[in-house]
């Protein structure tokens, strides 16, 4: 009986202090300019930026110029054809490769299609014609339009040149002779093939991540600096680490949800992207990539002695993270040191579980890896941002009570 | 006199820049940022896109009909270097969860009765579904599935004409009228990692030397130390600048110039503009990126703000600079935009001079602008001035 008060009081005790330095901290960020930047500013405008630059999706019109040896009714009605797909645009037509070379270095078009003089009477005699493509390399959407293109233009020209060489009588004899097998390609998840499809949803994430980062970097930076870290405990005495740990997580938390729904929900539709989830399974995943990301971020804080060094140590760590997690870089192809390192940070998780819950429609029985590792992450940083902040404080509570005031710093 | 102020000019150069060298050592952050944080990155996205092109993709099969005919097509499948084989599922519906749960890139849909169906003439239809949501590793499933798909209906056809006494040579060219030959100019690989590192790697390292320049001025306002290093330069602001970043400029080029040594050298990416033209280039951007950093931090005195500004200029750099997603797909405010970035003017010039191995007079204008980057904080000389002498540090 006695021991239940006991209990009881102590759990009141800590409820209390919990919520107290929530408050307190709730307080702090509204009042820190620096961390309404990251908590605030930059999730609310980041992604509408990014997404805008991505908006187009793909690339049309890839500009390209034809060499035409020939100039028979043949190569010109190929020529047209390519002129003709969305993806290509021929903005000049010359009699000569260095023409066509010199417009390529002033990076007036990005390919040359060059048709070879004996086009039509290769066609004709019932040989082979090769069309000669010359891509530049300077981005590989480029290529992938001029190669489709063409690829598509000489498949569709070839067929007609053997139903003409066939002689057959209906148009399905000409179908099953030139290609008895049909195949049908079907682009999942992303029909569109587009570029923000694909890349969007995992920078989303990934900026959940890196504010926190950031933020809580820079406040504790702040209170490192001031010498205040220890002021923060409710009971100047020894308890109190992993009440402030949980009270600050809470604060974070409860900002995190709101930019979450902006973020992952709001903006893919602002965007018309892809967004097929299943909203029971996608808000289970996000409570413990939240929570991962806000342990991880307390943890990482202790490398941040000073306001404005979170910037200078953790914004160049966005790119890494990106690649590192298997959207744009297959995650087959991440050699396994690289993919045990990536195990280490929420946003790999975090990415792989979104995208396949919001991009792909997948349940959350299908990313339980990803889920699993979440709630791994998220205990284990729990335990090393209590270490940390229980470090921090008595750091300064150190520097507090040595003689030396000044020149800490 | 005239020389001898000059002389006062280059001596107060000489220990600022030393004064700077010791506060340099002095912080882990800066060996941090300007040599440790690069050659992270540069080992990194090496080892990460050494392949160059992603191999043995897993792709799954759902063979309803499982005759010699469709396992034929199969193991043609397989010799693809990009795609392997892995698991046979007995539904769409179980493949397409696989998918889902990350196991396979993309699956093979062979339906109950093809084989019959191709023997009757009937022109069966086998699907091929990729997941384009992960858009690197669908395009390149998607290219095996053309070439696949090509061979296959020719192999089909080869037999038959072959049957009929046509011999192979006519037969290919019944077959394929047209070939397109490619010719994929100085990268004839495709490798990834020669098109994304030699953007990337240069675009942190920008970054970098943003953040660090901006720190390294900021951080005397800061530490009000900036009244005593314009002290040391006779109150000459542009004395102080030079000689506080002349040792930045001394390490930053230096790891520039080994991510150059590294990639085309140790790696034998192509470089066909020469060594000269090549570390020009690098000078010249290692350059441009501090005075960046200057105009700044002259023109946003508050650390926090400027290295803020840093950080959003320098990651919208590796979108807007156009390496992955081409500037002309982007809205045309964002393409005039994207000229205010020095990684784009360094990207233009790495593929004309670099990768094409172009002469220079072709890029001038990206030349021109980098030097306009590196002129711009003469313009800002005598607000710096003031921020110096007079601001004090804002939280």
């Amino acid at each position: 009986m006695e021991k239940m008060k006991d209990l009881r009081k102590l759990f009141h005790e800590a409820a209390g202090d919990v919520f107290a330095v929530w408050r307190k901290e709730v307080r702090r960020v509204v009042h820190d300019q620096g961390a309404l930047i990251f908590f605030i500013l930059v999730p609310l405008f980041y992604p509408l930026l990014y997404a805008f630059i991505y908006t187009g999706e793909v690339v049309r019109e890839v500009p390209v110029v034809v060499v035409d040896d020939g100039e028979t009714a043949m190569s010109r009605e190929f020529v047209r054809r390519v002129d003709a797909t969305p993806d290509v645009r021929v903005v000049a037509r010359t009699g000569n490769m260095g023409e066509a070379r010199e417009m390529l270095r002033r990076a007036e078009v990005y390919g040359i299609i060059r048709m070879p003089e004996d086009f039509s009477r290769e066609v004709n005699r019932g040989s082979q014609a090769h069309v000669s493509l010359y891509c530049d390399m300077s981005g590989l959407l480029y290529y992938k339009a001029l190669l489709l293109s063409c690829t598509e233009v000489s498949l569709d020209m070839g067929a007609e040149v053997q139903v003409h060489r066939l002689g057959n009588t209906t148009a399905r004899q000409d179908e099953v002779s030139t290609s008895p097998l049909a195949y049908e390609d079907v682009a999942l998840f992303n029909p569109a093939n587009g570029f923000a499809t694909f890349l969007i949803p995992a920078v989303l994430v990934l900026v959940i991540q890196q504010t926190l980062l950031l933020g809580i970097g820079m406040i504790n930076g702040t209170a490192r600096e001031l010498g205040m870290f220890h002021t923060q405990l409710e009971h100047g005495g020894g308890r109190g680490t992993v009440r402030l740990v949980a009270g600050k997580a809470l604060c974070y938390l409860m900002l995190y949800v709101l930019v979450c729904v902006w973020v992952l929900l709001v903006v893919p539709r602002l965007f018309s992207l892809v967004q097929i989830p299943q909203a029971a399974d996608l808000f289970a995943f996000l409570l413990p990539y939240l929570l991962a990301c806000i342990f991880f971020s307390m943890t990482l804080s202790l490398l941040i002695v000073q306001r404005e060094t979170c910037m200078l140590v953790f914004v160049f760590t966005s790119l890494p993270l990106l690649f590192i997690s298997g959207i744009s870089w297959p995650g087959v192809a991440v050699p396994d040191f690289w993919r045990y390192v990536s195990w280490l940070v929420p946003s790999t998780f975090g990415i792989n579980g979104f995208v396949r819950l919001n991009t792909m429609g997948a349940l959350l029985e299908d990313v339980r890896f990803e889920f699993v590792g979440l709630w791994i992450q998220a205990v284990v940083y729990f335990l090393t941002a209590c270490a940390a902040y229980y470090y921090m404080i008595e750091e300064s509570r150190k520097a507090a009570s040595s003689p030396i005031k000044d020149g800490v710093r | 006199m005239k020389i001898l102020s000059r002389m006062r000019f280059f001596r107060n150069i000489i220990r600022i820049a030393s004064r700077e060298l010791r506060r340099l050592v002095s912080r882990p952050l800066y060996l941090f940022c300007m040599v440790v944080a690069p050659a992270a990155c540069l080992l990194f996205f090496t080892t990460l896109m050494y392949e160059g092109l992603p191999s043995d993709m897993p792709v799954g099969v759902v063979d309803e009909d499982n005759t010699p005919t469709t396992r034929n097509l199969l193991r043609n499948m397989d010799a693809f270097s990009q795609t392997r084989l892995t698991d046979a599922y007995p539904s769409v519906t179980e493949a397409r969860r696989a998918m889902q749960r990350g196991e396979i890139y993309a699956f093979y849909y062979i339906p109950e009765g093809t084989t019959r169906e191709l023997l009757a003439s009937r022109r069966p239809k086998v699907s091929f579904y990729t997941n384009n949501s992960l858009l690197i590793a669908g395009s390149l499933l998607y290219r095996d599935l053309r070439t696949m798909s090509v061979l296959a209906n020719a192999s089909v056809g080869l037999q038959v004409l072959q049957a009929k006494g046509v011999d192979e040579r006519m037969a290919m060219a019944f077959l394929q009228p047209i070939v397109i030959d490619t010719h994929p100019l100085s990268n004839p690989w495709l490798n990834y990692s020669v098109y994304l590192n030699n953007t990337i790697l240069p675009g942190i390292l920008m970054l970098l030397i943003f953040m660090v320049t901006v720190f390294s001025i900021g951080v005397e306002i800061k530490d009000a130390t900036s009244r005593l290093w314009m002290a040391m330069a006779d109150n000459d602001v542009l004395c102080a600048l030079v000689g506080k970043l002349l040792p930045h400029t001394l390490v930053f080029f230096a790891v520039a110039a080994a991510y150059d040594a590294c990639l085309y050298g140790v790696l034998g990416f192509p470089c066909h503009g020469g060594i000269g033209p090549l570390l020009l280039a690098t000078l010249l951007w290692v350059v441009a990126s501090q005075a960046f950093g200057v105009f700044l931090i002259a023109v946003l005195p508050t650390l926090r703000l400027a290295l803020s500004a840093c950080s959003l200029w320098g990651v919208v750099s590796f979108s807007i600079s156009g390496f992955s997603f081409p500037v002309m797909a982007m809205h045309p405010s964002l393409q005039a935009l994207s000229n205010l970035f020095p990684l784009r003017h360094y990207f233009l010039i790495y593929v004309s001079q670099t990768l094409n191995g172009y002469p220079m007079a072709y890029v001038w204008r990206s030349y021109f602008a980098l030097l306009l980057f590196v002129l711009l904080p003469l313009l800002f000389l005598g607000r710096l001035k003031t921020v110096l002498l007079k601001y004090d540090y804002i939280p």
